[in-house]
């Protein structure tokens, strides 16, 4: 298995991921504890992980969250390992990571186990297969908290029961230029889901990518809750290929290759610019108009020049870090 | 859709609001939710709408507010103020204070789904037992009854089980 975003593709699934709360039975909750606690339960946690004889536990290391720097850490939010309150909470704290990235374990973020499991396109059984697996590793060694009627216990009571988050990066500029994505959003969240933007302020995003999740946990299955989600993904992908028809082709042609002329030519890009740029191209190579050797150029370059990523290359200030995107675009895209 | 507001930028807010029971929607762009305050909800809005779906059951708790968690030493208080458990045992403490509000954030309270390798066998005895018994009456219903004469003989092995 590779990364995430290096084998996206070039069709409106990005990406799916899989998030399963879990916690010991009769510890306070990460934000009551003493660091006695945390240290105990952190090493707990890591021990019931790689003491499994299964294959998938050699592949896993082990990060003192405190030994990452800023920067570190920022890129691991921005490639999606952890969340940003892990990054910006790091002391005392462990994650234990695949080498691939694809399977993490925060360890005492919000709750005392967050479980994720995050794969390329549309996977959601898969996805969820292997988070049940780990969950289940962990479970044979540690006393996890759950309550008959509750389900799993949770320090936010937004996750109570399946404890299950599971969410499908799509990629919808058309339906977004439509202005479509809010009565989308308003639809999905009659039967239990959220659709936010990724990548942008308020509810949009820069580059035309949306996160789809389930939201309610208490009184429906992982099953029930991972096939509404995938009916409804299913669905916004008829309406996006749906949506791109009602453009002028010439039109759509031309945008695309004005943003792939930008992206090989600019000496300056700032994120933004190189988000809506990056949009476009993808736009373009699903609709066939452009074709890339790589079909997942654009989403790695996406993330591998995000602030952090940059920094992580010596690239700190503003001014030189749009130089370097630039630079790095032009390079990859020649 | 143009935002309500500016009309020229696409909305890609939607915003519902139901203030004592009138129901307001509006369409904004990007900049004019943020200049109206709707930008993303931060992770501190989140805590406080929690603590303010908490609110109804802290004042019923009012006659009773010294009980504490014996395992974490949260108070109701606590959790309503912060719309966070204070550890897992918090939800017996509080059943009965937290009960309206789960409803009101799920709606429903009662656990379908996964149960870890640790519980006790009655309960995952009892819930093979609920779902077997959702199976049978989807399979009756159906007119499946072949698939749902295996699922009454299973159902039957069980509980004799469950009675020893």
């Amino acid at each position: 298995m590779g990364k995430w975003y290096c084998d996206s593709g070039a069709s409106i699934t990005v990406s799916t991921r899989i998030r399963l709360a879990r916690n010991l039975q009769g510890i306070p909750f990460p934000s009551r504890m003493s660091s006695v606690q945390l240290k105990e339960v952190s090493q707990r946690v890591v021990d019931a992980l790689l003491s499994a004889s299964d294959e998938f536990s050699k592949s896993l290391k082990v990060i003192k969250m405190d030994e990452v720097d800023d920067i570190a850490a920022r890129t691991m939010v921005e490639r999606h390992i952890i969340s940003p309150d892990f990054a910006s909470n790091r002391s005392g704290r462990m994650l234990v990571v695949s080498e691939d990235e694809s399977i993490s374990v925060m360890i005492c973020e919000e709750d005392h186990i967050r479980i994720q499991v995050i794969r390329p396109s549309l996977a959601l059984q898969e996805a969820y297969d292997i988070a049940d697996k780990i969950d289940n590793l962990i479970a044979e060694k540690l006393p996890i908290a759950f309550n008959e009627k509750l389900g799993y216990l949770t320090e936010c009571p937004t996750n109570l029961g399946t404890g299950l988050r599971a969410s499908v990066m799509l990629h919808l500029p058309a339906l977004e230029s439509l202005g479509e994505i809010p009565v989308l959003a308003e639809n999905a969240s009659k039967i239990g889901l959220t659709i936010r933007g990724l990548y942008g302020e308020g509810s949009g995003s820069q580059a035309a990518l949306y996160q789809v999740s389930n939201q309610v946990t208490l009184g429906i299955s992982e099953k029930a809750a991972l096939e509404n989600l995938l009916s409804i993904t299913q669905q916004i992908i008829g309406r996006e290929e749906q949506a791109i028809k009602r453009f002028d082709d010439i039109a759509v042609q031309d945008s695309v290759f004005r943003s792939l002329g930008v992206l090989q030519n600019a000496r300056i890009l700032n994120g933004s610019e190189m988000m809506k740029h990056i949009s476009q191209v993808m736009l373009g190579q699903r609709l066939n108009y452009i074709k890339l050797s790589d079909k997942n150029l654009p989403m790695r370059l996406l993330i591998e020049t995000q602030p952090g990523m940059l920094a992580l290359q010596g690239e700190v200030n503003a001014d030189s870090r749009d130089q370097k995107r630039a630079e790095i675009i032009r390079n990859a895209l020649k | 859709m143009l935002c309500d507001q500016c009309k020229k930028n696409i909305a890609t807010t939607h915003i519902r609001s139901s203030v004592n029971g009138v129901v307001v929607e509006k369409n904004l762009c990007s900049s004019c939710a943020a200049q109206g305050g709707y930008s993303q909800f931060s992770q501190n809005g989140l805590v406080n709408m929690l603590a303010g779906l908490f609110g109804d059951s802290y004042s019923i708790d009012s006659s009773k507010p010294n009980t504490r968690c014996h395992c974490c030493g949260a108070s109701f208080s606590d959790i309503a103020q912060s719309g966070r458990m204070g550890c897992s045992n918090c939800y017996t403490v509080f059943s009965e204070q937290l009960f309206p509000s789960l409803q009101r954030l799920h709606g429903k309270t009662k656990h379908i789904g996964k149960i870890p390798l640790n519980a006790p066998s009655e309960i995952r005895i009892k819930s093979r037992l609920e779902q077997l018994k959702g199976d049978l009456k989807r399979a009756v219903s159906e007119e499946n009854f072949e698939q749902a004469a295996k699922l009454r003989d299973e159902i039957r092995q069980l509980e004799a089980n469950e009675n020893i």
